[in-house]
Parts: C-alpha cells; sequence; structure tokens
C-alpha cells in the first residue's frame, strides 16, 4: 500500500533518487507543454494561448482521478497523503501577489527552472528574483508573522466543505473543465495572434 | 532532378532548424498528471518549486550568517528538517535536468532574452525580476507556488488549493490589461 | 473530433465511475474491531512527548490538547493550551464540535495513558477522526521533558544529542531559564517510531 516512503521502509538514497526521476517527469512535462515560454504562459490571460488551462485543469483532474480510483483499489492510503493546510488570508493574499508576479514575470516558480535549462535569460533573472523576494518574506517574518497564521482552517478539502463525495466533486470539477476548455478554444479562435504563436 | 533533390535538401535542413511543436496540451496535462500522481504513490506528496528555491536562500544565508540564520524566525524553522530540502532540490535538480533535456530533443535550446517587440530586452529583464521577486514572497505567504499549492492542491481537492489558485489566475486576469504592453 | 473533444468524453466517463464508486475506505465511519486493533497496534494513534514538545513550541495551531482527568488534577497542572474535557463528560453535546471535526488534531493526556486510550477507542469507535493519544501520558512528559535524565557517558552522540534537545524543551516550558532563545532552536526530528502520519507538504 502506498504511499510508498513514509509506509514502507525506502532508504534515504532511493527517496533522493525518486526526488530526482520525478523532478525530471515534471521538467519534461512542462518543456514539452511549452511552459518554458514567458509568452505563451502569458497568453492565457490575452487569449491567444490558453495551454496553462489545458494543461493545469488536466493534470490536477488526473492526478484526482488517479488517486480516487487508487484508493478504492486500495493501493493508496489517501489519510497519509498531504492535504495542503487552510489559512485564510495568507492563501487569498499570497495568491494575489503570486498573480501579480505571474502578469508581471510571465513565470511561476517551476516553469522558470524549465524556461532557465533551454537558456531563456529572462527566467535566470526571474529566479534570481524570486530569491530576493523569499529573502524578504524571511526578513521581515516578523511583519507578516500575524496574517500568516490568522484564519487557520486546517488540512480540510473541498469536498467535505460542500459536503459531498470526493468522487461527486471531481465529476464536477471535469464538467467545469470541459466547459472551460472549450470556452478557451473559442476564445484562442477569436483572439488569434499568429504573429506571436509563430515565434513562441 | 538535380534541382529538385536539391530543394529537397535545403527544405530538410529548414526542417532541421524548426524547432520540434509543443505537445498537444491535454496529453501535456495527462503526462503532468501522471507524474504529479506518481509522485502522491511514492511519497505521499505532490510536486514543489518554490520550496527548493527558499531552501537555497536558507542555504545561502546560512553560510554568510549562520547566527543569522538562526535567529530569524522564519528561516529558523527550515533549518532543522534537512531530508525535506534535500529532496525539493533534487526534484528541481531533476526539474532542469528534464527540461533540458526535452528542449535539446525538440531544438529548442537558444541563449536569448524571450520578449515582445514592444518592449526592450533590458525593460523585459526588470519586469522578470520584479515578477520574480513578487512571486518568491507571494509563494512563501501563501505556502506555497502554482506547483505546491494550486496543482498538488487541487488534485487532492483541497480547500486552500483551489482558493490559492484562483487567487492567482484571478489577479493575474485583473491586472493583464494593465501590462499588455509587455506580451502582445 | 478533435482532441478536446475526446478528452472531454474520457474525462467524463472516468468522472462518472469515479462519483459511482462507494466511498472510500479510508474514511469509513465505523471500524471494526479488527481495523481498531490494527491502529492500536500500528500506534498510528500515538504522539510522543518529544513530538508534543515541539508543535507547542512551534505554536502550531493545528493542535487542541484535551485533558481527560477531572477537573481537580486540571486545576493543579495541565499542559499549556489544554482544555479540560473529563473522560465521563466526554461524549456530552456540547463537546462535540471538540472531538467530532476534521481541522485540528486532538491530542488526549492522562497521567498514564489509561484514560487517554479510553477517550480515544470511544471517539474512534463513533468515527470520529483527528484524535490521538499522548504516548506515556504526563509521567512521560515529566520524565522526557520536564526533567530528561542525562543518557550517561557511554550515550552516543545521537543520545546526546536528543538530550541537549530536550534540556531545551524543559527550559522553554519550566521557564527556568533563557526561554526565548528556544524560539530559534532547530525543529526536533520526528521520533523514529513509524507511525502513521500526514507527509509534509509540497512547497510548505
Amino acid at each position: 500500500m502506498g504511499p510508498l516512503v513514509p509506509l514502507q521502509n525506502i532508504s534515504n538514497e532511493l527517496n533522493l533518487l525518486i526526488a530526482f526521476v520525478i523532478g525530471l517527469g515534471f521538467g519534461i512535462a512542462l518543456e514539452q507543454a511549452g511552459f518554458s515560454s514567458s509568452r505563451k504562459l502569458a497568453g492565457m490571460f490575452y487569449g491567444y494561448d490558453t495551454t496553462v488551462l489545458k494543461v493545469f485543469f488536466t493534470a490536477a483532474i488526473t492526478a484526482m482521478l488517479g488517486l480516487i480510483f487508487l484508493n478504492f483499489v486500495g493501493l493508496i492510503d489517501l489519510d497519509i497523503v498531504y492535504v495542503n493546510e487552510y489559512y485564510v488570508y495568507s492563501a487569498i493574499i499570497g495568491g494575489i501577489i503570486m498573480g501579480a508576479g505571474f502578469i508581471i514575470g510571465g513565470f511561476c516558480p517551476g516553469t522558470s527552472f524549465t524556461a532557465a535549462a533551454i537558456g531563456k535569460i529572462d527566467a535566470m533573472w526571474f529566479i534570481l528574483g524570486s530569491m530576493i523576494g523569499i529573502f524578504i518574506f524571511g526578513e521581515t517574518f516578523v511583519f507578516w508573522k500575524d496574517l500568516y497564521m490568522s484564519g487557520y482552517k486546517g488540512a480540510i478539502k473541498i469536498s467535505d466543505v460542500l459536503g459531498i463525495r470526493d468522487g461527486y466533486f471531481a465529476l464536477l470539477l471535469i464538467l467545469v473543465a470541459t466547459l472551460m476548455f472549450w470556452v478557451a478554444e473559442m476564445a484562442e479562435k477569436k483572439f488569434k495572434r499568429e504573429d506571436i504563436t509563430k515565434e513562441i | 532532378m538535380p534541382d529538385r533533390q536539391a530543394d529537397i535538401y535545403i527544405n530538410m535542413k529548414e526542417n532541421l532548424k524548426q524547432p520540434k511543436p509543443y505537445m498537444n496540451p491535454y496529453l501535456a496535462g495527462i503526462v503532468l498528471g501522471f507524474v504529479l500522481l506518481a509522485s502522491f504513490y511514492l511519497t505521499g506528496r505532490g510536486l514543489g518549486a518554490s520550496g527548493a528555491t527558499r531552501s537555497v536562500v536558507i542555504g545561502a544565508v546560512t553560510s554568510v550568517t549562520p547566527e543569522h540564520a538562526e535567529n530569524s524566525g522564519y528561516f529558523s524553522k527550515y533549518l532543522g528538517d534537512n531530508q525535506m530540502k534535500t529532496w525539493l532540490v533534487l526534484e528541481i535538480a531533476g526539474v532542469i535536468i528534464g527540461g533540458f533535456l526535452s528542449g535539446a530533443w525538440a531544438g529548442r535550446l537558444k541563449i536569448r532574452v524571450e520578449h515582445s517587440p514592444g518592449i526592450s530586452k533590458r525593460k523585459r529583464i526588470y519586469m522578470a525580476t520584479l515578477g520574480g521577486l513578487l512571486f518568491g514572497f507571494g509563494s512563501q505567504l501563501g505556502r506555497g507556488c502554482t506547483s505546491g499549492a494550486a496543482l498538488t492542491g487541487m488534485s487532492v481537492m483541497s480547500l486552500a488549493g483551489f482558493v490559492t489558485m484562483m487567487a492567482i489566475f484571478g489577479t493575474a486576469f485583473a491586472l493583464a490589461y494593465f501590462f499588455r504592453k509587455n506580451w502582445i | 473530433m478533435n482532441t478536446r473533444v475526446i478528452l472531454s468524453i474520457i474525462l467524463i466517463s472516468f468522472g462518472s465511475i469515479a462519483a459511482i464508486l462507494p466511498k472510500q475506505k479510508t474514511s469509513s465511519v465505523q471500524l471494526n474491531a479488527d481495523e481498531l486493533l490494527r491502529e492500536i497496534r500500528l500506534e498510528t494513534n500515538l504522539v510522543s512527548t518529544d513530538e508534543l514538545a515541539d508543535l507547542l513550541i512551534n505554536l502550531d495551531p493545528g493542535i487542541m490538547l484535551i485533558d481527560v482527568r477531572d477537573s481537580i488534577e486540571y486545576s493543579k497542572y495541565h499542559l499549556p493550551g489544554a482544555i479540560n474535557i473529563p473522560l465521563k463528560q466526554l461524549l456530552d453535546e456540547k463537546w462535540m464540535p471538540y472531538i467530532d471535526q476534521i481541522s485540528k488534531k486532538n491530542i488526549f493526556y492522562s497521567n498514564g495513558t489509561t484514560l487517554s486510550s479510553e477517550a480515544w477507542i470511544l471517539t474512534r469507535q463513533l468515527g470520529y477522526q483527528n484524535n490521538y493519544v499522548l504516548y506515556g501520558g504526563l509521567n512521560r512528559w515529566f520524565e522526557t521533558i520536564i526533567k530528561p535524565s542525562h543518557p550517561g557517558s557511554m550515550a552516543t552522540s545521537v543520545e546526546i544529542e536528543w538530550f541537549n534537545k530536550r534540556k531545551a524543551a524543559s527550559m522553554y516550558f519550566t521557564g527556568s531559564s533563557n526561554a526565548t532563545d528556544l524560539s530559534s532552536a532547530p525543529a526536533l526530528p520526528p521520533v523514529p517510531r513509524k507511525k502513521k502520519k500526514r507527509v509534509a507538504g509540497g512547497c510548505s
């Protein structure tokens, strides 16, 4: 029964090898999707390229369904899988700041690494910037500490909040996502920018 | 006949120069989803990126002034758990190498600054650094970035993941108009 | 048909299957005796004193300490931040929001582990989650955290390190000397006993 590392005796070396292999897959998937191009990523917000939405939701749904099925056949114990803890204010404000960073910088931390790997100089500066940002946060933590800790709601799941089964929620999300994919492809036709999409 | 052959030769050369097209986004999403699922199955947690950057920052701070890192209310929280730190750093090493291999295979390796014709290279670099700064800061406050909080959080149906995802994309959409010159 | 349509059909079919699957086992409401015994055997319901000290020092908002002894004992001494729910009143209506919830990790404790284990079995059988028992109870808390004994001159460096950490934790809880220093001490490593515990998360 999984997850393997916390439940079985997996040596530390093997665990780190797993980290590297998972990273390889992560990097290849991001690069192949085109996330190593900031103008492709930013296309999401102008409608000319909605790859971000498609990849993001397809990936989340695939993993979500995978977890449900693995759990059903008894291969994974969902009680052990990490569920992000919800701190209301820091999640929202942190998200807003990240959103601003996204539209200004054109990357997020994961994609900036793949972009830097294929030689994008702007991505390297983005990484440097994010280091500075983290450093500033750490140095000024006293000011944010209360905000950082406030509104703690625990590791709650959205299906519990809505009071529905995990499976129903997955189906609901899939229906919403397919609708969004449809809208996204219409938007791509409407806001077509051949000049940009050819370049990237 | 020789002319035609020469034409074909030139075409082939052009084709070699032209990078391979990107993967179909839905297919790429499924691949990414399986990588994420493998991570859950193997380690019980999803993917992360900003955590690795933080490890590097903490490593740098510690090597310059160890006392300062220990006394810092935030960094000191992460001084202890070495394994988690190494795990994320190795994962990101994988991301960089994976990205490089994929880029090399598709013929996309090229040192350059990607920017819209509307802005200069210099401005693009300023913006990228500023964006990175905000993203770095926000990822610490929001306990994870697009990978660790939004994508991973969504796939385990965590409310935090959905809230963070909506805050990130909502803000980016809301601000898109003001930064359109940077991209289109 | 384009890729989007194919994908949509596949996803909706799989989603429909997911929706009709019975509720997964790990969140089942009732446990049978075997499952209960298994959890006790695997010690998945235990929190060690070192872990607790670590959680308290870090002011972890995710835990709720519940003292299940009677109110007289509680008023004499109780762990910082603990609330008192005597075992007899555990299933009272007014305590339900505390013990039947999904957001916090409840840690029951008593002097030893008799009362707290009873509390745990009661709640677990009702299907409530997030309830744990402090391993060794207050007795062990005093032995290991408040008055840690030196492992002796033959101790390995690991044991010495443990002792030093416990000593530091002791200062924090008893306030006997520079307790403020402790907030910057490195976190205690998790106890190397295998137990069911959520893994630490992605970026945070």
